[in-house]
């Protein structure tokens, strides 16, 4: 193969001084877009957009990636600060991150959040490098009834993501999915429950439903703690992790960067399910699955490493095929066809400099978020050391404009606030939120390619359970659901005994 | 209370349900096949109220921390309807007024409402976020906040 | 307190760094101090804003950028230009948003066929004959794609595949049925012979589309002909046919066989085009006319129709709505063929 040569003359591209200053400008737009309210990838590379019409291609490649992969790695730090996701990769961080920086560890958690990212994100370029070639004929392995497995794989967590009563949790994942069912049907272009208003067409934004489930609920215990300041002020934006933490953090650094990176490589997949998928997995296998949910380091560790992983997986089909796995990559790929770049098939033998190129400058990239995030981790953290009452105040506004500025319209505002009385309501009665926003996720993607795969096979439901793969996973979902509930069962049979 | 929350709790989501189902049952199913449109609420519609009905029939399982979750003293929920009375107004006044004049008085109202009686710092905050934030997003972001009165 | 000011103004420093470009200047330069004195002539008082009733980098926000990028480049409107984005029910919320400024003309947006099939599917209250058509730009074709190995060779051998076995041959498309690639395909393949509501069509708004038609799950990709060609240069799928009058220019789609070469008397435009706010008056019309048709002469347009493979395409503002008119009636007849109807 000659692709030595190609990957050489990608070295020299991404260490060109062009390449080194163009991939260190994205990925520092990209972290400070990704912090920013409501803005995710998708805006981050929008933006960037009219800049590159007069820039050389391979350069604005780089740029491109560095900004999607930077906003990736910045999106964790509302969710870990605020309990506010600003895009749907980051929800599981919050799950451990947030409860971890209410214990005054807000620095600790960041680090942790950028370290695995930097792992997540490394690992998967290395290979991403190996496979590349090989890898892009995986990535259309999957279709309707692989998806769907896939969808019900995920969705049978919801049962490990309960705290207490796995009922109550099956209550709020099905409210979930009805939420999801709000607004245009995909497939036969009905319009469900939308009330005759045009603003829910579309149905409803995922922000809307994070951000008022998280954000705002969270608000509403804030301002009834508001007297009582975050404790331990002085170690809140200390990095200091411990030795232990340290090991604690490698099982689930190694594993979701492979299984990130699987994931993001599948199109329609990527970042939000390897984050879900990941945090769910190491929650499974650990030993004290208890501490996930209350700060645990693992639960920080495994969903950032795996959204980074499944970001970088995302761009073998983009480069390999043409083909955008998700909706970030349709914009850059929109953006790369400005550029009169073409990825498809023939990328990696017309324009090797540029599909290394890029691939290398991931590495650069991945450093340099990791240098510029850890000294202004101290900084960013004192965030949770303004006076409660002007912190509450700020959320809220951080979460208005966050929604407003995706659809620029009031009337998600009110959904929004809508959504932060049903969160706040769900706390009170002890109904747990993630399963309801996992299902938000996961759902409206699962009844889609159900219907996708009956239409194709003439509606023979058979066309799940012939399919190696998709059969698989469904055993799997089906096990990783049930087994849970039996020892639960017998748990219990024991107590009464 | 006379009866355990979780009954409450358990009837009004059979009471969503139903409207859901309601809802569902009218939507029209065109095409082909025994999959529509209509076909997964329908699922959802009754699966919500198989699980209701189960919530209904367990025993209580609350804590007492659980309860004590609820026993919001009078205060907040003053200070809580409070806030809300404001985010409304921010809503509201968002696209007339503009973004600038609306944050700022919200968070110098909000602040000040929760509690916060350094009024100089408030303020200094109020102007400043807001005007930032501003500036990021239409000059940098080419994405356009509301400008409203306070021309630009 | 201070440490976040520290951050702010060094978030602030990086991004002017990389984004000094990427705002769109709202300042209108001058005080126009227009005549304003009757009927005669108009000229715009205020800033423009042209609206893209979708999410950035679309088709619709693309042409919309294009546009106004060109309209200051070539200083062909004094006044600044604004793009902004209203996103939601596929156009219909930018729809109702400019409905609403009946009566002042500086508020335009762009628009294609989903301004006529929206409505007619009961998704929008507002149609185009509720707006004001000004000029039309560009246009752009449908593809027919199918895999390399696939047994048709023409599109009558897959039509034909089609009136036996409908229910072997799955038909995929980025939209939602009743929409562009839905109908488009509908369109070509009734002229055809074969019976609408026989044709197995399948959405996937995810973006996988192409991978589908790759792996076998669907045989045929009804698209935009930009989509299909990097896969057919790589040799993965061919191109059946196109929805175009004639064949079109261009590297690789110049070998793409028209449906109408191949005896289908058929063919769908994807039209590209602007329009105005409800009730303007001639004088308003007449004066966006001549800077459209100015824009579509420019050098700077003629680039842009180039860098993106759209074709020239140019309507007056009463072409257009006849234009309009003709096209909204065949995709009721079509629409009626599928029985999809509004409420």
């Amino acid at each position: 193969m000659g692709s030595l040569e190609g990957i050489l003359s990608g070295v020299q591209l991404a260490f060109s001084f062009q390449g080194i200053l163009f991939v260190f400008l994205g990925v520092m737009a990209g972290t400070l877009i990704g912090m920013m309210p409501g803005l995710g990838p998708i805006s981050a590379i929008a933006i960037m957009i009219p800049l590159t019409y007069t820039m050389d291609p391979p350069v604005a490649l780089v740029l491109m990636a560095g900004v999607y992969y930077g906003a990736v790695f910045g999106g964790s730090t509302s969710s870990i600060l605020l309990n506010a996701p600003g895009i749907s990769g980051t929800v599981a961080t919050s799950f451990d991150g947030y409860p971890m920086a209410q214990r005054g560890e807000a620095g600790k958690a960041l680090a942790i959040a950028a370290i695995a990212s930097f792992f997540g994100g490394t690992v998967s370029v290395v290979l991403l490098m190996l496979f590349a070639p090989v890898l892009s004929s995986v990535a259309i392995v999957f279709g309707p009834p692989e998806y769907f497995a896939l969808m019900v794989l995920g969705l049978t967590a919801i049962s490990s993501l309960a705290d207490g009563s796995t009922l109550k949790a099956l209550i709020s994942a099905v409210v979930g999915v009805m939420a999801v069912t709000i607004g245009i049907d995909s497939q036969t272009g009905t319009t469900r429950f939308t009330f005759g208003n045009p603003n829910l067409l579309e149905g409803i934004d995922f922000l809307v439903v994070a951000l008022g489930l998280f954000a705002l609920a969270e608000v509403c215990a804030l301002i009834i703690n508001r007297h009582q300041s975050s404790q331990n002020k002085g170690s809140i934006g200390s990095l200091k992790l411990t030795k232990k933490e340290v090991k604690e953090m490698g099982g689930p650094m190694g594993r979701q960067s492979l299984l990130g990176f699987v994931l993001g490589i599948l199109p329609g997949a990527g970042a939000t399910i390897a984050s879900f998928i990941g945090y769910i997995t190491e929650k499974k296998i650990a030993r004290k699955p208890e501490e996930f949910g209350k700060g645990a380091v693992k639960g920080v560790a495994a969903p950032e490493t795996a959204n980074n992983a499944a970001t970088s997986g995302a761009f073998v089909p983009l480069l390999s095929l043409g083909i955008p796995g998700s909706g970030t990559t349709a914009v850059l790929l929109g953006a790369l066809l400005v550029m009169d770049i073409q990825p498809g098939p023939l990328l990696m033998t017309d324009q090797p400099e540029l599909f290394w190129g890029v691939i290398v400058s991931m590495y650069i990239g991945n450093i340099f978020l990791l240098i510029l995030n850890l000294p202004l981790i101290p900084y960013i953290a004192k965030i949770l050391a303004i006076p409660r009452p002007m912190l509450i105040s700020l959320v809220i506004m951080f979460s208005m404009i966050g929604v407003y500025s995706i659809s620029f319209n009031t009337f998600d505002l009110y959904l929004l606030l809508l959504f932060g009385a049903v969160g706040y309501a769900m706390r009170l009665l002890s109904f747990p939120a993630a399963p309801f926003i996992l299902a938000f996720i996961l759902g409206g993607m699962m009844e889609e390619s159900f219907r996708q795969a009956m239409t194709m096979s003439n509606n023979d439901i058979s066309i799940f359970f012939t399919q190696p793969i998709a059969l698989g996973m469904l055993i799997a979902g089906f096990l990783s659901f049930i087994v849970p509930i039996l020892q639960g069962i017998r748990s219990k049979k024991k107590n009464t005994v | 209370m006379l009866r355990p929350i979780h009954r409450k709790v358990s009837l009004f989501l059979i009471a969503l349900a139903v409207f859901y189902l309601y809802l569902s049952y009218q939507l029209q199913s065109f095409g082909t096949g025994p999959i529509g449109a209509d076909t997964m609420p329908k699922v959802l519609g009754w699966l919500l109220i198989l699980l209701s009905l189960l919530l209904f029939f367990t025993k209580d399982q609350e804590t007492e921390e659980d309860k004590e979750k609820r026993r919001i003293p009078k205060q907040d929920v003053i200070k809580i309807g409070g806030v809300l009375l404001l985010t409304l107004g921010y809503i509201i006044f968002l696209e007339q007024a503009g973004f600038i004049l609306v944050s700022f008085l919200f968070i110098y109202l909000c602040s000040n409402f929760l509690g916060y009686k350094k009024h100089l710092k408030n303020m200094l905050v109020a102007v400043l976020f807001p005007v930032i934030l501003y500036s990021i997003f239409t000059m940098m972001l080419g994405i356009n906040l509301p400008a409203g009165i306070i021309p630009l | 307190m201070k440490q976040l000011w520290l951050l702010f103004i060094s978030l602030m420093a990086a991004l002017a760094l990389t984004a000094c470009g990427g705002g769109n200047s709202n300042e209108s330069g001058e005080e126009n101090a227009s005549g304003s004195s009757g009927e005669e002539n108009w000229e715009p008082e205020q800033s423009l804003e042209i609206v893209a009733p979708s999410g950035a980098g679309g088709g619709w926000d693309t042409t919309a950028r294009m546009a106004a990028e060109g309209f200051e480049e070539e200083s062909i409107i004094d006044q600044g230009f604004g793009v902004v984005n209203k996103e939601g029910g596929g156009g219909a919320v930018g729809w109702s948003y400019i409905a609403e400024k009946a009566g002042n003309p500086h508020h335009l947006f762009v628009a294609s066929p989903p301004l006529l099939l929206i409505p007619l599917n009961g998704q929008s209250e507002y149609g185009h004959e509720d707006f004001t058509p000004i000029a039309n730009m560009i246009s752009d074709y449908g593809a027919f794609a199918v895999r390399e190995d696939a047994p048709w060779e023409d599109l009558n051998e897959l039509f034909d595949d089609m009136k036996e076995n409908p229910e072997d041959i799955t038909v995929i498309g980025e939209s939602s049925p009743g929409s562009m690639d839905h109908i488009q395909f509908v369109k070509i393949a009734k002229a055809a012979g074969v019976d609408p509501q026989s044709i197995k069509y399948v959405s996937a708004q995810d973006g996988s589309t192409m991978t589908n038609l790759l792996n076998g799950n669907a045989d045929v990709y009804s698209s935009g002909v930009t989509e299909t060609i990097e896969q057919v240069r790589a040799g993965e799928i061919r191109v059946l046919g196109v929805t175009a009058e004639e064949r079109m220019e261009g590297d690789v789609v110049e070998d793409f066989p028209t449906a109408k070469e191949q005896g289908i008397d058929e063919t769908f435009v994807n039209w590209r085009g602007f329009f105005g706010p409800p009730d303007m008056s001639d004088a308003e019309i007449a004066y966006y006319e001549e800077k459209f048709q100015e824009l579509n002469e420019s050098n700077h347009w003629a680039e842009t129709r180039e860098k993106f493979a759209w074709n020239e395409m140019y309507m007056d503002s009463e072409e257009y709505r006849q234009f309009l008119d003709e096209e909204k009636e065949s995709m009721q007849k079509l629409l009626n063929d599928l029985n999809i109807q509004g409420e």
